[in-house]
């Protein structure tokens, strides 16, 4: 009986493989980003009210400075109100850049 | 013609994966620090676009004009008196007065921001009740009712009550009723609100008759709203105007490169890349020498040696940039920027639930790839060279 040879797969097949497997999570994460997408402008109109009918100007994501919670409406000498060139000393200072 | 040369790269490409799985803990290191790099730009990358995206959406509905009275080079109140000197300037369509400010909260160590305005005067004021979860906005003779973001539900603990204090200046208590809560869509604009009547804001504030926070200026043409501004400066020289668009510009600047954490990414992403590019061109081992001297030997050109190398870059570099940013995508979508929280909002006591959802367009992708993949195969261009120049005689006796 002939001993059947099993031939190991080429490195580039495999690693032909690894990249479909990668483009296909990819393609299931845009994908459930599309209906992600679908679900948030649903709530667009909501939004819009709010902003429009309350005039507001600023995102409420940083709530511990005044010109993090809102940098387009806090006036510009905030960050050093200390004194001029004095050391920002809110840990959301490093993201929030003070408007200049 | 084509086939033996496509046949030729597969060979090769079948090498230099070889190679790489024989170096495999070296390559997987290397693929490791790479792609945590990338994860942090592209995280950096993913949550400024999706803020700065969402402020530009729903900012285009933000007063025309904003009207604050600046003193010392500090925002005052502006005196409602001011709408007078308004009254004269053609295109003004209304003038709506704000009493706006924070209330810093002792026992919860809060910040809560207070929002008094006659919610009817405003543009779709009357539909504002759409954006609430439950209840119904003040009417205009209503004292002492409120709507309320949910931290504030929260953080007050309104569950099981719908009334609480806050303390004026002098400590006197003054009593609300809430009247209705946000919808939890609305969080990322509502999160932390208490808004009432315009008297109630004063009152609490106790800001003196005759003046508020704030005057927003809506104009009868939005084309017009530059020229206006312009008159309202000339006319109030110690007003600062905030246009519509100077607001929504600010969100397009305010999470710059230029930030300090965005520098901190940057700068760790270029010092692991000096860290790359000086290991790859700092000299090749001895065993490295061998084994080219050994291809050399048995036929290869030094074309050939350049292509394994540049394979190999190619596949290190791709692979960690797919891996690298899908990470940041999952990081960013599904668990809301988990790793960036502590800085993006710091010791904020309320804290709204992000649902950032990036518009990754071809040009953001083209960036992170420009910012990673291709420095890094530029360093790798001339150590790739510096190997395949060796010859093959010095390396073997040698």
């Amino acid at each position: 009986m002939a001993r059947r040879c099993v031939e190991p797969m080429r490195p580039s097949l495999v690693f032909s493989l690894l990249l479909i497997l990668l483009l296909a999570i990819d393609g299931a994460l845009l994908m459930d980003g599309q209906n992600r997408r679908r679900v948030q402008d649903a709530t667009l109109a909501q939004l819009e009210v709010a902003t429009s009918s309350l005039g507001l100007t600023d995102l409420a994501v940083a709530t511990e400075a005044r010109y993090t919670r809102h940098p387009a409406a806090s006036d510009a000498v905030a960050p050093f109100m200390d004194h001029p060139g004095a050391i920002e000393h809110f840990p959301t200072g490093a993201f929030w850049l003070p408007p200049r | 013609m084509a086939q033996p040369n496509l046949e030729k790269q597969i060979n090769i490409l079948d090498y230099a994966l070889s190679s790489l799985w024989r170096h495999r803990l070296k390559s997987l290191s290397v693929l490791l620090v790479f792609a945590a790099v990338i994860f942090l730009l592209a995280s950096f990358q993913m949550v400024t676009q999706a803020l700065s995206g969402k402020a530009k959406q729903v900012l285009v509905h933000t007063p025309e004009i904003t009207l604050q009275k600046m003193s010392a080079g500090r925002q005052e109140a502006i005196p409602l008196a001011y709408r007078d000197k308004l009254a004269g300037i053609f295109g003004i369509r209304r003038v709506v007065p704000r009493i706006w400010g924070y209330y810093f909260d002792e026992v919860r160590l809060a910040n809560y921001t207070v929002m008094g305005m006659a919610v009817d005067g405003m543009p779709e004021g009357n539909r504002l009740d759409t954006a609430l979860a439950q209840g119904a906005m003040p009417g205009p003779g209503e004292r002492g009712r409120v709507v309320v973001g949910y931290s504030i539900t929260k953080a007050l603990d309104l569950n099981e009550r719908t009334t609480f204090s806050l303390f004026r200046p002098d400590l006197s208590l003054k009593p609300f009723d809430v009247g209705g809560e946000f919808s939890r869509d609305t969080d990322i604009l509502t999160n932390d609100l208490i808004v009432m009547n315009l008297d109630d804001a004063r009152d609490l504030f106790a800001i003196p008759a005759g003046l508020v926070t704030d005057l927003c200026v809506y104009v009868a043409n939005p084309k017009e709203i530059d020229t206006i501004a312009k008159k309202i400066s000339e006319a109030l020289p110690s007003v600062r105007v905030l246009t519509r668009p100077q607001i929504q510009k600010t969100y397009q600047v305010v999470f710059g490169w230029r930030s300090g954490f965005g520098s901190i990414c940057l700068l760790s992403a270029l010092a692991a890349f000096v860290i790359l590019a000086w290991d790859k061109a700092s000299g090749l081992s001895p065993e490295e020498r061998r084994e080219i001297a050994i291809l050399k030997v048995l036929g290869w050109e030094t074309s050939d040696i350049l292509a394994v190398r540049f394979w190999e870059s190619v596949i290190v570099s791709g692979l960690a940039c797919l891996v690298g940013m899908t990470a940041a995508y999952i990081h960013v979508v599904y668990f809301g920027a988990a790793l960036f929280r502590p800085v993006l909002m710091g010791w904020s006591v309320l804290r709204p639930e992000l649902h950032l959802f990036p518009r990754l367009a071809a040009g953001d992708i083209l960036l992170i790839f420009a910012f990673t993949v291709i420095p890094y195969l530029a360093a790798t261009v001339i150590p790739a060279w510096r190997s395949a120049t060796v010859p093959a005689d010095s390396a073997l006796g040698g």
